[in-house]
């Protein structure tokens, strides 16, 4: 089974594709081959919390609700140095691997 | 794609508030037949509900946007503001920023603007550019500043 990770944001196209951009080029480069990131809006998200291949959620807004899978916030995707965008990959990365 | 020109970019702007820096850099979009009459209301109305303000270092920046409705070529605007003007937190939309900055992107498709989102990310991750933008002394100087940064053509 493939390995879902969800982009929320609020309702824009442009910063979810901000943070998607960077995820899928780190996935391409780690060489995982089933790993799909997809961009969605924030109001859709019940829709997908439901689906087992759903493995993470990356929120490009404030996070006020608990998940069953990890979360991360996406903001440095957007406004963060080199290496705080880095250090939110590597982690991205440590969830893909272990599940 | 985008497009972006001086009659584009607000130099040295004093607005009381985000409703009038976004119905100014829309304006000016709408002017050049860029967006339609009603994309600065849009985005406004989007404003409010999904703001953009970016806690930047050292002084934050605005993201404003509205959906690809209304956008009949991809265009960037841009104000340099005199003194700051609030905006939400994106994150945080109870949070007043005071922001210097304000890049307006009317996109048709992300997909199709990727590299100069990617350009942007990496622009607002970077202080010592952002003031370097804010310092820019004229208006000719911040946008030949912007398409040599963000590679735009």
């Amino acid at each position: 089974m493939g390995k879902l990770i969800v982009v929320a944001c609020g309702a824009g196209i442009n910063t979810s594709t901000m943070a998607e951009d960077s995820i899928k080029e780190r996935v391409a480069q780690e060489g995982f081959s089933d790993v799909e990131v997809k961009r969605i809006l924030m109001a859709d998200i019940d829709g997908f919390l439901g689906r087992t291949d759903l493995i993470m959620v990356v929120s490009m807004m404030k996070i006020f609700r608990t998940f069953n899978v990890p979360v991360f916030q996406g903001m440095p995707f957007l406004i963060g140095s080199k290496q705080e965008k880095d250090e939110l990959l590597d982690k991205i990365v440590e969830v893909i691997k272990k599940v | 794609m985008l497009e972006f020109n001086e009659s584009l970019i607000a130099f040295d702007l004093q607005a009381k508030d985000a409703q009038e820096v976004i119905g100014l850099l829309a304006g000016n979009m709408h002017a050049q037949g860029l967006v339609s009459a009603e994309y600065g209301a849009q985005t406004l109305a989007r404003e409010m509900v999904h703001p953009t303000g970016l806690p930047t270092k050292p002084f934050c920046i605005a993201f404003p946007h509205a959906d690809a409705e209304g956008v009949n070529r991809s265009a960037l605007g841009v104000a340099v503001m005199h003194q700051p003007v609030k905006f939400q937190n994106m994150a945080d939309p109870d949070e007043g920023l005071d922001v210097m900055l304000v890049f307006m992107l009317a996109n048709r498709d992300p997909e199709e603007q990727i590299q100069t989102l990617r350009n942007l990310a990496v622009l607002f991750g970077q202080p010592e550019k952002l003031v370097e933008l804010r310092d820019q002394a004229t208006l000719q100087a911040v946008a030949s500043w912007l398409r040599r940064e963000l590679r735009l053509s």
